[in-house]
């Protein structure tokens, strides 16, 4: 067993993967090491069988019983994916509103080879300039901030220290090298070079979401209009990954074959989907210099004076290994990332220290404002075939809106095609608001019976339409993960314990955009008069009646900035007191963007790659 | 029976055991019942043992399971595991092997046999001479000779493993009220359906499943989820289906359970719904020292009677994938076609997807 490497990578997933691939071309030793197992598409396993399956079950299991003890929700139901980790093994535990704890799937990704990427919607969207900005932004702006009584937005708001300019380039090579489809017109950003590829035609119920679009542009003077939503899903053969599209019959290549609606959730069994393994380290595997070790979970870092000199870790059979490197590259994914470092900490007076030379490690925990609208359309299409959404719009990203409505920060909208297309999704999902509460709603509605549960399919199936929003969520200092006093997982390790609320100016930006998305149903359902009904409008903080739709995003917590005092991470993501510790996932964004923020990770983990390179 | 042996490699065997194997402290000693049993209540899902998992292409043998075998011990055990079950030759333990990681043996130990699919099966570990029960696997049945052996079954197995024959013929008529198959539009298109498939199909599927004329086998299913992947809810199963036996004969003293008109049925399911257990709306002849939330199991019958009939067909329900073909008759458009085209997406021979596999 080799043990000794030039760069260790903790996590394959959006912040790992790109500099492990840039770092193995350019001939370093890497080693990737990933707690979850090695997943393949049918074409990569030898004599052909996916690891991956169409299969509803799949994505959400059979019923489990969390059986943590201790928890205010200890002996509840709950549904996960194959590939997300145990919640009884492996346990989040966050604060609710009364100061009970409980167990939560909330903020989970996958454990898996690709990480999160695996099983995401793969919606691909750049940050605008404002978003890596809005301390400049608010405190330049003429309008007051709404629901802000002390300021508090203006206090907390920061600046990233690299601007969008910056970043720029490493979006452009993230766009070519993950393989992502999309069209550049209509998108209020900057784009020194377009890579997209061509996008698939759009589910035809996408269509009222389009015009909707359209609508709202013109309603709020800009006449901004839609864009196609950029998906990490390959429509033509890809060269940096060696990727092909499926050839038909007659030898033609058969992009619509990715179009199934097994999409948000599911791993592909296609590779068609650009998950981190499919686009970025499949390619490097044969490369003598590489090296990937899937089900191994690195349990702490081991430090001496400013460097980290290489980590610990539990191998498959569960047996300790301590393997050495010039350069450790943490992406655990933003709350395993800051546990990890906790975790190190508790164990190495001198990593603890130095990692905590400020009080910030953990803290300004970020997700995003997110929630959306939900209609029935006018009449049912075939939304089994479809990918994760179709249309997206910047209409309310502008600096222009954003005075206008008081707002901190903007938002995108885009519109979700496969959400509910299939059977057991459209039931598990029925007056559910988070995967927290998966099929409770179909379970209790007991009325719900022979034909009242025909009238229930011949409204729904194929018909729902939602549009959501994506948006900044005000930093917060009191916002943070920390190590839990009791809890603990399956290693007998303290799990991370997840303390965050919403501002009030979250809640205020919520219903404004929550109220657009409605927009976007109201007008598009009903070009005559513009008041379609909705069924559904809401936001991620609403306990009822909310449309908070299911993924989240974990981002923040060891935040990288100009000023050591304020910040965890250098501007090139080292840890400050460190010569060799790098946190590449969404941990390091000191404000969580206007958008889903992969794309973003993925540029930025490009971006550090450069600087890596320049060093070793 | 002569068995085949598959070597997917250690990569694979890691891939689906780590995750549920692998924690803190030590694996328990063989044949050391009670260690197995504290063991086996800390992991996630135990149930997931042995692996029941599908072929390669290569492998020309879609009708089998690749069924894998894994036991933990402690790297460097010398000691020689086999397996023993119904789908080898009686004498015959088949060898586990070392599963390695980096050249190193990581303590597991594995073997993996291709198995017919639609079959149940019983074995034991065999070490040193001495014979037990998978440790993990918490499946077990008891032989007639009172020895308790593990249990196993592979995709789409259609018999009844848990639920009695009367216990299976009470849920199929309270499902009917679930379910939208009832009513005549939809048991004509169901009679079509099965008449439709290809002989093939039908002689696998029909005669197994019970009640196609308006069902699409989910009791099946239900039955499988109770065997394994929620074994936990069975006691819900057993002691509301004898209060529900107990309620239809002390209303109809001289008629099956079973044979109870429709109307009753869904009366008895009004009531339930409003029945709480805090002595809402008792259901007369219920005995709630017995089983006190008569809603509460509801809930978890619709649950399990939508899953079981619109979940893939390996998992025993949805039998043909006459769910799904349901669901593509009755929304379709006549511009343009079924609105529900689920086939494509799906592997052959269930489906068309040239690609999937
Ligand atoms: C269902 C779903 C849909 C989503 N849809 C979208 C979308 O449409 N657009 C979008 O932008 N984002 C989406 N996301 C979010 C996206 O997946 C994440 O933003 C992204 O993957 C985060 O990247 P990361 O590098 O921070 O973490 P991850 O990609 O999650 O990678 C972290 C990896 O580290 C591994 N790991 C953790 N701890 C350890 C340890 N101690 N030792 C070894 N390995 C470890 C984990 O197993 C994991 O593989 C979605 C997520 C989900 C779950």
């Amino acid at each position: 067993m080799q043990d000794s490497f030039d760069v260790i990578v903790v996590g394959s997933g959006a912040g790992g993967a790109p500099i492990a691939h840039r770092l193995a071309q350019e001939g370093k030793s890497v080693l990737v090491i990933e707690k979850g197992p090695l997943l393949r598409p049918h074409y990569q396993v030898p004599g052909e069988r996916s690891d991956f399956r169409r299969d509803e079950i799949y994505a959400s299991s059979a019923e489990k019983i969390l059986r943590v003890p201790g928890l205010a929700n200890t002996g509840v139901s709950y549904y996960s994916s194959h590939v997300e980790p145990d919640i009884n093994d492996e346990p989040h535990v966050y604060k609710g509103a009364k100061g009970q704890d409980y167990g939560t799937m909330e903020g989970y990704t996958a454990q898996v080879v690709g990480g999160g990427t695996q099983l995401y919607g793969s919606v691909s969207l750049r940050f605008t300039p404002t978003d890596l900005m809005l301390k400049t932004f608010n405190d330049d702006r003429r309008s007051p901030i709404n629901n802000d009584p002390n300021g508090d937005v203006r206090g907390e708001a920061r600046d990233w220290p690299i601007d969008y300019a910056t970043l720029e380039p490493y979006y452009v090579m993230a766009e070519e090298m993950i393989g992502i489809n999309g069209t550049r017109d209509n998108q209020q950003k900057p784009f020194s070079a377009v890579k997209y590829q061509k996008p698939l035609k759009p589910n035809p119920i996408s269509a009222f979401a389009h015009d909707g679009m359209v609508e709202l542009g013109k309603r709020l003077g800009t006449n901004i209009e839609p864009y196609r939503a950029p998906l990490a899903v390959i429509t033509e053969d890809h060269l940096s990954s060696g990727r092909k599209i499926p050839r038909d019959a007659s030898g033609n290549p058969d992009p619509e074959s990715a179009k199934t609606s097994y999409v948000n959730r599911y791993g592909d069994p296609l590779g068609l989907k650009s998950s981190t393994w499919v686009a970025l380290l499949s390619p490097v595997m044969e490369k003598p210099n590489f090296s990937i070790w899937p089900n191994c979970v690195v349990t702490h870092l081991v430090s001496d004076g400013a460097k980290v000199t290489g980590v610990r870790l539990l191998d498959p059979g569960g047996a300790e290994r301590f393997i050495n490197a010039r350069i450790v590259v943490v992406a655990c994914s933003a709350i395993e990332s800051v546990r990890l470092l906790k975790l190190s900490a508790a164990a190495d007076e001198n990593f603890d220290r130095r990692i905590n030379r400020n009080p910030l490690l953990g803290r300004y925990f970020l997700t995003h404002c997110f929630g959306g609208a939900r209609a029935l359309m006018p009449k049912p299409f075939d939304k089994s075939k479809a990918l994760d959404a179709d249309w997206a719009t910047d209409c309310c990203a502008t600096d222009d809106f954003l005075e206008a409505n008081g707002l901190w920060a903007g938002a995108a909208i885009y519109n979700n095609t496969s959400d509910q297309a299939l059977p057991l999704s459209l039931f598990r999902t029925y007056g559910s608001q988070d995967l927290d509460t998966l099929w409770n709603g179909f379970m209790s509605a007991t009325e719900m019976r022979g034909d009242k549960f025909i009238d229930f399919l011949d409204n729904e199936f194929g018909r729902g339409l939602s549009i959501s929003f994506m948006a900044n969520q005000v930093p917060q200092f009191d916002n943070r993960i920390e190590l839990h006093p009791r809890v603990k997982d399956k290693w007998g390790r303290p799990v991370a314990y997840v303390i965050k609320d919403w501002h009030a100016h979250d809640r205020y930006l919520m219903d404004v955009m929550a109220q657009q998305c409605g927009n976007v149903l109201r007008y598009g359902g009903d070009p005559v008069n513009h008041d379609y009904p909705i069924q559904g409008q809401g936001s991620i903080y609403m306990a009822e009646n909310a449309l908070a739709r299911m993924a989240n995003h974990i981002l923040g917590g060891a935040r990288f900035g100009n000023d050591p005092n304020d910040s965890v991470l250098d501007p090139q993501c080292r840890a400050w007191d460190f010569d060799n510790l790098y946190v590449t996932d969404g941990a390091f964004m000191p404000t969580s963007g206007g958008a889903n923020p992969t794309l973003t990770i993925q540029a930025n983990s490009f971006r550090v790659a450069d600087h890596l390179l320049s060093r070793i | 029976m002569t068995v085949t042996v598959f070597e997917p490699g250690s990569e694979y065997v890691l891939n689906h055991c780590t995750k549920y194997l692998a924690r803190a402290g030590a694996p328990p000693p063989p044949n050391d019942e009670a260690a197995a049993e504290a063991f086996r209540a800390k992991i996630a899902e135990a149930w997931r043992f042995p692996i029941i998992g599908l072929m390669r292409v290569a492998d020309a043998h879609p009708e089998l399971n690749l069924v894998t075998f894994v036991y933990k011990t402690v790297a460097g055990d010398t000691g020689s595991i086999q397996v023993l079950g119904t789908f080898g030759e009686l004498y015959r333990p088949i060898p586990l092997q070392p599963v390695m990681f980096e050249g190193e043996d990581t303590g597991y130990r594995a073997v993996s046999v291709g198995i017919p699919k639609a079959q149940v099966h019983t074995y034991k570990y065999v070490l040193d001479g001495h014979y037990f029960v998978d440790p993990v696997n918490s499946q077990r049945v008891t032989l007639g000779n009172g020895r308790v052996w593990s249990r196993f079954f592979t995709d789409g197995y259609l018999q009844p493993l848990v639920l009695e024959p009367w216990e299976v013929r009470i849920l199929y008529r309270l499902i009917e009220q679930i379910l939208p198959f009832r009513g005549k539009e939809a048991e004509n298109f169901l009679k079509r359906y099965y008449f439709g498939l290809n002989r093939e199909q039908r002689k696998a599927d029909m005669p197994k499943a019970f009640r196609l004329d308006d069902s699409v086998g989910e009791v099946n299913a239900i039955d499988k989820l109770l065997a394994r992947e929620e074994a936990h809810r069975l006691t819900d199963y057993r002691l509301c289906l004898r209060q529900i036996d107990r309620v239809l004969r002390r209303q109809n003293p001289f008629l099956d359970p079973a044979d109870t008109p429709a109307e009753e049925f869904v009366e008895l399911y009004e009531k339930m719904a409003k029945s709480h257990g805090s002595g809402d709306n008792p259901i007369p002849g219920w005995d709630y020292g017995e089983y006190g939330n008569p809603a509460f199991f509801l809930y978890i019958l619709r649950r399990h009677a939508v899953t079981c009939a619109f979940s893939h067909p390996k998992y025993a329900g949805n039998v043909g994938a006459a769910g799904w073909a349901f669901l593509s008759e009755r929304y379709s458009d006549p511009a343009t076609g079924t609105l529900f085209d689920w086939r494509p997406a799906i592997e052959a021979p269930l489906g068309t997807s040239p690609y999937y596999r």
